[in-house]
């Protein structure tokens, strides 16, 4: 990091403590801060002690923040394997015993898949007017590097997965190559990216976009659904995994995925119906 | 059980972001501004790490906004909502500092 035009490097390298997006937005003005409390002088130890570990600090609430991304970088992945194998899981024969717990499983997660989607395409829906003014406003440029890196990643994902749909369905399952296992971690690998992307961009977005208080309480109950309804489609994946392959690996799936998904969701929902309802009730503009 | 969060996530008497909502109450100001009031008034001193640590989250959460400015140094004004965030959390420290003084007196009485 290389200290602006005139600015003592010395300041300048206390804000290499911070996250890039906050030395953008505050740096500047946070320099100059330092510059007055200084008065002149050179920065002591212990304000480079307190801006370190206030850097810090800052970092860690980025990561928390972005708590978000990871879990729909690995949701995501999942979600969409399920479905790219729903053509070969409608012809998969599970044991005449098991057979209505496959079916149940297939029909759980069309069901919930179609829920999940609709919910976050209700919550995209809820911000349409204001970034449609966003984007009339001259906003485009401000997310376009964003929309450009996550709409390039999906074109590299969506052709990954179209690979394995290919190759699955010429294949059987006793015949899966090496190849075939590298193909599935490189696609999960680039789905993984593509939904991370997505995610930031959405969450970038929002923020420029200036949304009243109500619209965001509804939009965290609304991907807070549209999540819980996503870990319903992954139980109901391992069900049907351990309907069509009878033995303990994929009992033993089930049994620690279910409830591991359904804590996930609770804990989730929960957390998005406690902040919602402190947005919708708090005090101000609504 | 979890206690109830105070109005606007606000905590304590010597919170920075109350400190700074407190500060910005009388009238926009700037970071270096903000710390020479909050140094005055509350006799605590915020150093520019935490200071603009609650700068950040108070702008996060909408209670307060930057103004325009030519100058690096960009004042800062508190929001509606912050004004009302301002508000309940002190109604919330008079309550308790009431009760506090309130079971204080009988002692005194004592004494």
């Amino acid at each position: 990091m290389t200290a602006p035009e005139g600015r003592d490097p010395a300041l300048s390298r206390l804000l290499r403590w911070y996250p890039r997006a906050w030395r953008e937005r505050y740096g500047d003005e946070f320099l100059a801060t330092v510059e007055d409390v200084l008065n002149g002088g050179a920065p002591t130890a212990r304000l480079r002690l307190s801006v370190a570990w206030a850097g810090l600090r800052e970092r860690g609430h980025q990561v928390r923040r972005e708590a978000d991304v990871t879990t729909w970088s690995l949701k995501g992945p999942i979600v969409a394997f399920i479905f790219a194998d729903f053509p070969l899981s409608l012809r998969a024969s599970p044991p005449p015993a098991r057979e209505w717990l496959a079916t149940g499983a297939l029909d759980a997660e069309l069901g919930f898949a179609a829920l999940g989607g609709g919910a976050i395409l209700a919550s995209a829906l809820l911000a349409a007017p204001v970034f449609g003014r966003f984007l009339r406003a001259g906003g485009w440029p401000r997310i376009r590097r964003r929309v450009g890196w996550a709409a390039v990643a999906t074109v590299a994902a969506g052709g990954a997965l179209a690979w394995t749909v290919l190759a699955s369905a010429a294949e059987t399952f006793d015949r899966l190559s090496g190849d075939y296992a590298l193909g599935i971690v490189v696609t999960g690998l680039l789905l993984a990216v593509a939904f991370g992307l997505w995610t930031r961009t959405a969450i970038s977005t929002a923020r420029h976009l200036g949304l009243s208080r109500r619209i965001r309480a509804a939009e965290k109950v609304l991907v807070a659904v549209g999540a819980a309804a996503l870990y319903t489609v992954m139980s109901a994946g391992l069900c049907f995994n351990a309907a069509i392959q009878p033995g303990v690996p994929a009992l033993l799936l089930c049994i620690a995925g279910i409830p591991a998904f359904a804590f996930c969701a609770t804990v989730n929902l929960r957390r998005a119906v406690r902040k919602g309802r402190r947005l919708w009730s708090a005090p101000g503009r609504a | 059980m979890a206690a109830r969060r105070p109005a606007g996530g606000l905590r304590r008497a010597n919170d920075p972001p109350l400190l700074i909502l407190i500060s910005l109450a009388e009238g926009p100001k700037h970071g270096h501004a903000l710390a020479k009031d909050i140094e005055d008034f509350a006799k605590v001193k915020l150093g520019p790490g935490a200071l603009y640590g609650a700068i950040t989250r108070l702008e996060e959460r909408r209670l307060i906004e930057p103004m325009d400015s030519d100058d690096r140094r960009r004042p800062y004004r508190i929001t509606a909502a912050g004004s009302a965030a301002l508000a309940g959390a002190l109604a919330d420290l008079r309550r308790i500092t009431s009760t506090g003084l309130a079971r204080l007196r009988p002692q005194g009485d004592l004494a």
